[in-house]
């Protein structure tokens, strides 16, 4: 018998008050359906399992105001809610587990997502404690290492995993962190990173296709074309939004696991053999459960494959691309808390040792073709022939673009800081194990010495919303370790001469910043203390601009030349380095180690709730289309 | 092997009288009371001939009881070992050669006797006309009492023997070549002659038994040889080697794979429909099967196994395994359990697998399963680890994968394609690693655990990819039965790591002991690498620089140049650029990043630094037994011409240090896996010149300067000498061999300064795209004269006059030489067998009727030619056209 799950859900929504006479009902519905998922018949299975779906919802929806407890009450009965639970995640486990149709796998972890998003808070769902005593965590590892029913449901699984891993995440021991954090297998970690890199490769392709779109011509009406073929009008809208969900996992999974590191770097060559043959596509229609996974076949049938120009990429790669997407415009909500997560994912990987250590390694050469946002004063497409280089290249690479775009109005303060420390972080570790990457420093520089002035420029309107004394500090330590430091990192020592004539050239922007933060710190105020601060790390770079101006004037004096060409200032700057002292300052290569807890606490329950609330619409935009599977099992059976 | 013969003997009878009703007749022979026999030697040889006619159904008997014990063993249904009955072979033999001491006279058995190649003719023509004769039944009592003799005075000097012998033997009939055959003088390579030149089976069958009591290294650098004529000469002396070959594969995983490989290599050449039902295709599929494991405790006295004992043997094996179609299901089975891994591309691939699995026929077919290969290796891991090892799998799924990299990364456009797609891809196969897997280029026992596979890099090469890779491994006893290391995992160096890398900027073990990080966690805890790095990197900092700066620990950034009380410390802005520059000065020992020769870099890093290196990144790194190897995988190349080529080297490299010729050449090892894969064992520290002189944009001299210091000193010196020895090395070694294809790209310089060929793709009658290039004998540019000091230096007449002694000294022993060549024309359609006077112009280049005086006008001649050549000079240009090369 078919489930009418829509009245099931409508009606539970709508009855009223009179609980003592439902609650029974209930209880002995949820209690039949749990005992229906050991049934063989697989009809019954799908019935039960969709069954205890609009359980969940309806009585969730029915007593929106109630607590955990009550719904437990309402759903299962106190007494018998543990038995219960732990029948109903056995039976998920054991179904997830074997041989059984994909469908009903499917189903389960449409079930789980389900039950995990019903309220907007995960941590009030209190009924996840019994998720919790009764771990699924193998199962969802299961079908992360197999690589076939990682195809299928690779996505839900990790979209699962990412949403319980931050159920009650501060206030008790989750253990789905615990075990997360510990798993050392490389095949799932690897799947793992696989359907996460999927996702972003999708979103990566599907923003391609739009912006050439947009550009027109006739190559991207070809492609519009072909890919109206594969693309639904529905994922067409979504290929604007951002993927937070998947975004999390990548976060958790390289926070969490210090074993994820290597899947970063760890290449996927299949992504780019052929694969269309391989997977076995399902016979159903309703492969997309769940939200808006990014469907394989869909990727095997389009141009990826077989297009020898294909770079060999990796998750980090992918990452870093998705990245320079999402950061291009954080206006709306959405995309700033995206960029926003990139930036700590960055950090996190800036600060892991293993990850420095593929970062700069000259062996692992890439080219990675950033998206960077169209400006009028900017040409475009000169990026086509970006070089191969050690990744962390393109790390800084992006955070050049992102301090050089980002300067409006609406300041993204948070994302600046996150930014600057990342760069920090890396010379850090390229300080310590001295390696001089071969990097146009100069660019950073100057966009550095840009922030700088965008501060100072508006420091009315920013002081009223931000301390941008902390970020003005940031800025000029950076520039602190290339003065005090350059010599175990910079590639050549033309660059500490370029350095300097930068800082010279730029001197204005110093002097300004001098004076305002010494206006600042000698009158009383809350920005006295960080202000100082700011003075006293301008020491050496005062110290640069006031021992070179005047040999530079008396250069162009001594030799009649109004204007002083580059080369002639680096002349200068050469032949007066050694009357310059310069003053050691403490820490500069120290960082405050990233801790989630509790600076960004507000910021992940935030994202969580909207994930879920996500999360939660897409299940039910699917439940619609149950049919067509139960359909499936009729025809089976 | 004096002492197990009675009882090897006893125990054939009973099991022959058990077993095999059919085969009593012939093996009854050799075990009967003959042993006890006190037979006369006096008793007259040739009277007993014709009388003796009894036993001559035994003759006929004798070929055919091997023979059916071979059917059985390609039939792959049993195991069999010793085929030929050793006494069946001797008295074979002997009797032949008796005909022909009678036929021939004394007079000519009485003469020549050390040259060994004029022995071959007679015997050859002697064998040739007697072999149907009948055979007296004294013979078999003569045979079988030298053969005692033999094996009990194994020991006593060769003299003696032969001394007794005489006593005994009436001295004019005693058989020379018999004599030859057991005397000390008869090495590996006499055996390899004989069994090639005879045509007479009773001399090959006693070999093939002879091939026995050498030592292994000696026979198995015969191995190609060795199984060419097993796979292109008559069923003789297929025979004659089966035995030996099957019981060493027995023995050895290794020695059996490269015979399968092989046999698969040098059978590609016959016509497809007689490839198939050839006895080296049945060989091969017999010892993929799996089927020649050691048969118990009885794999050590390969004597003792008769044709029958396997059937009891292996019954249990063969239940283990399942039987016939079976016998490959079950590891498919459980290979698809345990695929777990991303290495599948494909499901269908992987179905494909485990048809192949279950269809031992497929298995001649190497590609069809190329990708999934690596999956299986790791099936192969698990099934170590059950318990079950299968035998051969592991290893041929390594070189499968190794193998199927290659062939992907042939269809990627660029180099930097190739490389990044060749380190994902063995990133991947690292999952899989460490495994029952070795190198076989490699000299010593090991298992692989990891390929570093951001050190592998691809080589030059035009349309193909051929690549290097670096592998760690751990030395072990043996290969077979040690335990397979344990995997550790990739994030495990990270603590060890992040302390030894530190930059030793004037860091005492002082004050290092004074941070808190202890020295590299080494042991085995899984703590180890829950050491936060980063917070290494916060706490040793200060320690590093107390020297400038104030030892505090401060984890916030906030709190520099706070007002406290502490007085500043200055530095000089002059001494940070002075630094800089300084640590950036150092000589250009390293060649610069280039995308389109990435192999450049690698090749130049000094092998002891890469070892260091890799060492230090290695999760394994610590394990005393830990081993740098590095392999050059070929896929889409023959190189048979190479090991050719090689076993010359080899062989001439041995003949030059017997002949104290202080020639140095470098002969490299050379794995044929297919007619169109394989390896190299690269030689390191040494890169081209051709990227010697992109490089550095200077001439060669200029450059052994820069390297090795001016003109006179030592380290030059040296540099200088090495250069020669190995020039004229392998200016003869292209002379002899016709080496063509001589550009810069071809020719390495290592770091002592001597020159290395390599590539020898044209050799003999083969020259790349016949252009007529290069007909100067070999290749000497005036670059390389000027290394060795400039026309009629004295380092230039030693030059020439190394080149002489080089050529006496091989002309000495031209055969050995030749023989190596000669019989790998057996059946070959290499390029370098082209046309019909191949062997002939070899022989003519040694230049045998020249006197000392005549060489050494020739050798002058040559060094001439090739100075004023100008083909030489116009084919570096050729080859910097076409592909770039300087």
């Amino acid at each position: 018998m078919k489930v009418n799950l829509e009245y099931l859900e409508t009606k539970l929504e709508s009855l009223d008050g009179d609980e003592l006479k439902i609650k029974d009902n209930i209880n002995s519905l949820f209690h039949h359906c749990v005992q229906a998922l050991t049934e063989e018949h697989q009809i019954k299975v799908v019935n039960a399992l969709q069954t205890l779906c609009a359980l969940f919802r309806g009585v969730h929806q029915k007593n929106k105001s109630a607590s955990g407890f009550d719904i437990i009450n309402m759903l299962m009965g106190f007494d018998k809610a543990e038995l219960r639970m732990k029948d109903l995640m056995e039976s998920m486990d054991s179904l997830l587990c074997g041989d059984g149709s994909e469908s009903l796998k499917a189903l389960c972890l449409k079930l789980l997502l389900c039950l995990v998003t019903v309220t907007d808070n995960i941590s009030q769902n209190t009924i996840l404690e019994y998720v919790m005593i009764n771990s699924i965590f193998e199962a969802i590892l299961q079908i992360l290492s197999d690589v076939s029913s990682r195809g299928q449901h690779g996505y839900d699984a990790v979209v699962l995993l990412a949403l319980l891993v931050n159920y009650r995440k501060y206030e008790s021991v989750n253990p789905y962190i615990v075990k997360l954090s510990i798993v050392d297998d490389e095949p799932t970690l690897d799947g793992m990173g696989m359907v996460v890199g999927q996702a972003l490769t999708e979103y990566n392709r599907q923003y391609k296709g739009k912006e050439e779109d947009n550009q027109g011509g006739f190559f991207s009406t070809l492609t519009s074309m072909v890919g109206s073929m594969f693309i639904a009008d529905a994922e067409e809208k979504l290929s604007v939004q951002t993927n937070e969900a998947i975004l999390l996992a990548l976060y958790e999974a390289v926070h969490l696991n210090r074993n994820f590191i290597t899947v970063l770097a760890q290449s996927h060559p299949e992504i780019d053999i052929p694969t269309t043959p391989t997977t076995p596509v399902p016979t159903t229609p309703t492969t997309p459960l769940g939200t808006t996974p990014p469907s394989t076949d869909m990727m095997n049938s389009s141009e990826l494959p077989l297009d020898p120009n294909l770079q060999t990429s990796n998750l980090l790669i992918t990452f870093l691309k998705y990245s320079s997407i999402v950061m291009q415009d954080t206006k709306d909500e959405h995309r700033l808390n995206s960029a926003r997560l990139c930036l700590i994912i960055l950090t996190c990987i800036a600060e892991d040792q293993y990850a420095d250590a593929f970062l700069h390694d000259d062996n692992m050469n890439f080219r990675v073709n950033l998206h960077r946002m169209p400006m009028r004063h900017r040409k475009k497409a000169a990026e086509k022939n970006v070089p191969s280089r050690p990744l962390v290249c393109a790390v800084l690479d992006l955070m050049v673009e992102f301090i050089v775009t980002h300067m409006m109005k609406d300041f993204p303060m948070d994302l600046y800081m996150r930014c600057v420390q990342v760069i920090h972080k890396l010379i850090c570790y390229q300080k310590k194990c001295r390696i001089r990457l071969h990097y146009t420093w100069r660019e950073l520089w100057s966009a550095l010495i840009n922030l700088l002035k965008f501060l100072l420029s508006n420091e009315t309107v920013l002081l009223a919303k931000h301390n941008i004394f902390h970020l003005a500090l940031l800025v000029v330590n950076l520039f602190n370790m290339f003065i005090t430091y350059g010599d175990t990192f910079l590639p050549t020592s033309n660059s500490y001469d370029e350095l300097y004539y930068e800082i010279v050239r730029m001197h204005q922007v110093f002097d300004n910043l001098y004076c305002m933060v010494l206006r600042v710190s000698t009158n009383a105020g809350q920005w006295k203390e960080p202000a100082s601060k700011v003075t006293h790390s301008l020491v050496n770079v005062r110290a640069i601009v006031n021992h070179f101006n005047p040999k530079i004037e008396s250069y162009a004096a001594v030799n009649h030349i109004s204007q002083l060409s580059e080369d002639q200032v680096l002349e200068v700057v050469r032949s007066n380095y050694d009357t310059l002292t310069l003053k050691l300052q403490d820490g500069l290569d120290q960082f405050e180690r990233y801790s989630e807890q509790p600076k960004e606490a507000a910021f992940f329950k935030e994202l969580v709730r909207s994930i879920s609330l996500n999360v939660r619409k897409n299940v039910s935009l699917n439940t619609l289309s149950q049919d067509v599977l139960l359909k499936e099992f009729s025809t089976i059976s | 092997m004096g002492d197990t013969e009675p009882e090897l003997h006893a125990s054939q009878t009973e099991e022959v009288e058990q077993q095999s009703p059919s085969t009593t007749s012939s093996v009854s022979i050799s075990s009967s009371p003959s042993l006890s026999l006190p037979s006369s030697p006096s008793s007259g040889l040739y009277p007993h001939q014709p009388t003796s006619l009894t036993p001559s159904p035994t003759e006929s008997d004798s070929p055919a009881a091997p023979s059916t014990a071979l059917d059985v063993i390609s039939e792959g249904l049993s195991e069999v070992t010793l085929v030929i009955d050793p006494e069946v072979a001797k008295k074979a033999c002997q009797e032949v050669l008796q005909k022909v001491k009678l036929l021939k006279g004394d007079s000519e058995g009485s003469g020549g006797f050390d040259g060994g190649s004029t022995m071959d003719h007679t015997l050859a023509n002697g064998t040739v006309h007697t072999s149907a004769t009948a055979v007296g039944s004294g013979e078999i009592i003569n045979a079988r009492k030298i053969h005692e003799e033999e094996d009990s005075e194994a020991l006593t000097p060769g003299s003696v023997k032969s001394a007794r012998r005489r006593q005994r033997h009436n001295p004019s009939k005693q058989s020379w070549l018999l004599r030859l055959f057991e005397s000390k003088l008869f090495d590996v390579s006499m055996a390899i002659s004989y069994l090639h030149n005879s045509k007479e089976p009773g001399v090959q069958a006693y070999i093939g038994n002879r091939l026995f009591s050498f030592r292994h290294e000696e026979v198995d650098f015969y191995l190609p040889q060795l199984l060419n004529m097993y796979i292109h000469m008559d069923e003789d002396v297929g025979d004659a080697i089966k035995p030996y070959v099957v019981h060493r594969c027995r023995q050895s995983i290794s020695f059996s794979l490269q015979c399968a490989w092989l046999l698969g290599a040098y059978s590609s050449d016959m016509h497809i429909s007689t490839q198939r039902h050839s006895r080296g295709t049945k060989l091969r599929k017999l010892i993929f099967s799996d089927e020649l494991k050691p048969a118990g405790g009885r794999a050590r006295q390969p004597l003792t196994l008769t044709p029958f004992c396997p059937q009891t043997a292996t019954a249990p094996a063969l239940h283990g395994h399942g039987l016939g179609g079976e016998h490959g299901l079950s590891p498919s089975k459980r290979t698809h359990q345990r695929s777990k891994s991303d290495a599948t591309v494909s499901i269908s691939l992987s179905s494909n697998l485990k048809r192949t699995a279950s269809n031992p026929k497929v298995e001649s077919s190497q590609d069809e399963d190329l990708s999934s290969s690596s999956e299986n290796l790791e099936c192969e891991c698990h099934a170590c680890k059950i318990g079950t090892p299968v035998r051969l799998t592991p290893q041929r799924e390594f070189i499968k994968s190794l193998m199927g990299i290659g062939k992907r990364l042939a269809t990627l456009p660029t180099k930097e394609q190739k490389t990044q797609r060749l380190i994902s891809e063995l990133s991947l196969l690292n999952h899989k690693l460490p495994a029952r897997v070795w190198l076989p280029t490699a000299a010593f026992d090991h298992h692989v655990v990891r390929v570093p596979h951001t050190q592998a890099v691809v080589l030059n090469s035009k349309d193909k990819a051929p690549y290097l890779i670096y592998v760690e491994v751990l030395e072990c006893e043996d290969f077979e039965t040690s335990s397979v290391p344990v995997r550790i995992s990739e994030t495990r160096i990270r603590s060890t790591r992040s302390v030894e890398n530190l930059p030793d900027c004037g860091i005492t073990a002082d004050q290092r002991a004074g941070s808190f990080s202890t020295v590299p966690n080494y042991d085995e805890d899984n703590e180890a690498w829950s050491v936060d790095d980063i917070g290494e990197l916060q706490v040793e900092h200060p320690e590093l620089h107390t020297n400038s700066c104030d030892n505090i620990s401060q984890f916030s950034v906030d709190s520099i140049t706070s007002l406290d009380s502490k007085e500043p410390i200055f530095i000089a802005a002059g001494d940070i650029r002075r630094r800089l520059s300084e640590q950036l000065a150092h000589p250009p020992t390293t060649f610069r990043r280039d995308p389109e020769d990435p192999s450049a870099v690698a090749l130049k890093e000094p092998w002891q630094e890469k070892v260091q290196r890799i060492r230090e990144g290695s999760p394994y790194g610590h394990i005393p037994t830990w081993r740098l190897l590095s392999v050059i995988v070929k896929c889409g190349d023959d190189l048979r011409q190479e090991l050719l080529a090689s076993q010359v080297l080899q062989q001439l490299q041995i003949i030059w240090e017997q002949e104290r010729v202080p020639i140095w050449i470098k002969p490299y090892k050379i794995l044929v896996i297919s007619s169109d894969s394989g390896m190299i064992e690269p030689i390191v520290n040494a890169v081209s010149i051709h990227q010697v002189k992109k490089q550095s944009q200077m001439p060669l001299l200029d450059y052994f300067l820069q390297e090795h210091g001016s003109y006179t000193t030592e380290a030059f010196l040296t540099a200088q000498r090495n250069f020669v020895q190995s020039c004229a090395g392998y200016c003869l070694i292209c002379y002899l061999l016709q080496v063509k294809d001589r550009h810069n790209g071809n020719i390495l310089l290592d770091a002592d300064g001597h020159i290395i060929h390599i590539d020898f793709g044209f050799i003999l009658s083969s020259s790349p795209r016949n252009l007529g290039f290069e007909t100067s004998a070999f290749k000497l540019t005036s670059e390389f004269v000027d290394v060795m000091g400039g026309l009629g230096g004295d380092m230039f007449n030693y030059y020439k006059m190394l080149m002489l002694q080089g050529l006496i000294a091989a002309r000495k022993h031209m055969d050995k030489v030749i023989q190596i060549v000669e019989i790998m024309q057996q059946g070959s359609q290499l390029p370098c067998f082209h046309g019909s006077s191949t062997i002939r112009s070899l022989k003519e280049r040694f230049h045998m009727s020249l006197t000392e005086e005549q060489l050494q006008v020739l050798v002058e001649q040559m060094v001439d030619g090739s100075m004023r050549s100008l083909t030489t000079k116009l084919y570096d240009g050729f080859q910097y056209l076409t592909n770039g090369i300087m």
